[in-house]
């Protein structure tokens, strides 16, 4: 295909768009993309609270408070002897109230109002195989001077089991919104191919392939869903952003996606399929309703 | 033979019949009038010979190839050999008389200087350099058509087919057009072309198939409108 065509193609396409296109689609485009981005973002977000948490994964033993250092010594010989550990560390009751602090952050003076510290002594348990972990669990709450154990129980189980339903709506959505996109470009290309009946009627007597017909029609479906895209992309990463600094204001414990590549990719996802929706949209509604 | 329908029929979906059994030789460089009431099946014909529509019966051949077997991804080859010019016009009004032209060859994907090349010698050739740049509707009806004529043979087409292209236009600005299609002709393009112009006919003195309910009645080496012949030739052949 020579230069010129596809220059042909690409200006044809674009001055269609921009003739055809209302600001009543291309928001609606965006609307629809948006929702289909920001379901995305929660479901990064989940996945990526849950691997954190799977990473962090250990056993925390609680001590009995009148435990001599010999009776801790004694404990964690035999958490250590414990089948499927494969470290243990001892937390003073001290240093745990000092990770409370940090885990808390600005609202580190709630701790303050407990008077005095309410933690007891407690052993960091890792286990070789985190899918063993609730039997290594028990196997050390038997063990005399340990008062119970804490490996955030079903959590993340749940955690899990919730973002795998986030996952099932947001690809139910995803197929009720692609639909839409689809057919909101595909409306804008079925208006041009009316306003230019008699354009392609002259295309197909002087002798105009079908490619050569579809392509500017593919291109203003694309002009159309990358234009679409674009506005949605601009408003999630700002709106993401926006929500990222307030969460982290407020539940800094919550290790939410923070950086801004995972979220700048999934832009570019969303404009990549936006020109795909535009593309596929184009070429559906030309071979319907053209017969060329 | 550049073109040879063999016992072609064409019956509508709605049981009108197009043309009835018919068989045409038309030589390269021919200059052929189709005559006859309307309905007789002229238009019927110049569609089948650009696969507009397909015969319900028989095959049709231009140049070698038979378009009623022709795959659907060969048609546009065939149209870039067999233009058509018609009544009226078909010209895209948001284009210039340029651009127009330029279509023609644009979608063949021709070289953009040999496109303005071509455009320029086809728009000399029917009088029209110096109204390139206007737009349909600041031209003349005549001028309208000659700017057709112009699209049609930029691409140096093997045949033409003129459907009733002085249907609009006052007899001398008629004569003008025929003088053009004409200088075409001895090019080496054929030349059918569907009229009721009766003065014409009977003035150029050419061949002259008459069709009548979709059946020839009539095929005349060098015929007149009617059954009466003896006008004689006002243009030279």
């Amino acid at each position: 295909m020579r230069l010129a065509t596809v220059w042909y193609f690409l200006a044809e396409g674009w001055h269609s768009a921009r003739r055809n296109v209302s600001l009543i689609s291309l928001g609606s485009i965006a609307a629809c993309l948006f929702v289909l981005g920001a379901f995305a973002l929660v479901l990064m977000n989940l996945n990526h609270i849950s691997q954190s948490l799977h990473a962090r994964i250990e056993i925390r033993a609680f001590l009995e408070d009148d435990l001599s250092p010999e009776g801790v010594a004694a404990v964690k010989a035999q958490v250590q002897a414990t089948n499927g550990v494969s470290s243990v560390a001892f937390v003073s009751k001290e240093e745990g109230l000092k990770r409370l602090r940090s885990q808390l952050g600005e609202r580190a003076g709630l701790v303050d109002i407990l008077g005095e510290n309410p933690l007891p002594d407690a052993l960091d348990v890792k286990v070789t195989d985190p899918g063993s972990t609730a039997e290594v669990a028990a196997r050390i709450s038997r063990i005399p001077g340990v008062l119970g154990v804490n490996y955030g129980q079903g959590f993340t189980e749940k955690l899990v089991a919730t973002a795998h339903l986030v996952g099932l709506a947001g690809a139910a959505l995803a197929i009720v919104f692609v639909a839409a996109v689809v057919f909101i470009v595909g409306n804008t290309v079925r208006l041009t191919l009316i306003a230019r009946g008699r354009e392609i009627e002259v295309m197909k007597l002087v002798g105009a392939t079908d490619w050569f017909i579809r392509w500017p029609f593919l291109v203003e479906g694309m002009v159309v869903g990358l234009v679409g895209a674009a506005i949605s992309g601009f408003f999630l990463f700002i709106s993401y952003s926006m929500c990222v600094r307030q969460l982290t204001r407020l539940a800094p414990f919550i290790p939410v996606i923070t950086t801004p590549e995972p979220v700048a990719a999934l832009c570019v996802a969303l404009l990549v399929m936006g020109v795909l929706m535009g593309v596929v949209a184009g070429g559906v509604f030309v071979k319907k309703h053209l017969r060329v | 033979m550049l073109i040879r329908l063999y016992n072609v029929s064409k019956v509508y979906p709605n049981g009108a019949v197009g043309l009835l059994d018919v068989d045409i030789c038309i030589k390269q460089g021919e200059f052929v009038f189709l005559v006859g009431p309307s309905g007789a099946g002229k238009t019927t014909l110049m569609n089948l010979l650009t696969r507009q529509i397909l015969p319900t019966q028989g095959q049709v051949i231009v140049d070698g190839r038979n378009v009623v077997r022709m795959k659907p991804s060969e048609v546009p080859y065939l149209r870039r050999t067999v233009r058509m010019i018609f009544q009226d016009y078909k010209l895209l009004p948001n284009k210039t008389v340029h651009d127009n032209v330029a279509f023609a060859l644009r979608v063949t994907e021709g070289h953009p200087r040999q496109i303005r090349a071509r455009v320029a010698e086809a728009l000399e050739l029917v009088g029209l350099s110096d109204k390139a740049w206007a737009r349909p509707g600041e031209l003349s009806g005549g001028e309208q058509q000659r700017v057709s004529i112009a699209r049609a043979i930029v691409g140096d087409p093997t045949v033409l087919l003129a459907d009733e292209p002085t249907g609009n236009l006052d007899l001398d600005t008629s004569w003008d057009i025929m003088e053009l299609l004409l200088r075409i002709n001895r090019r080496g393009t054929t030349v059918i072309m569907a009229t009721h112009n009766r003065a014409i006919v009977n003035g150029m003195l050419r061949r002259v198939i008459e069709l009548d309910s979709g059946k020839i009645v009539r095929d005349d080496e060098k015929g007149a409108y009617g059954r009466e012949a003896g006008y004689g030739m006002v243009l030279p052949g």
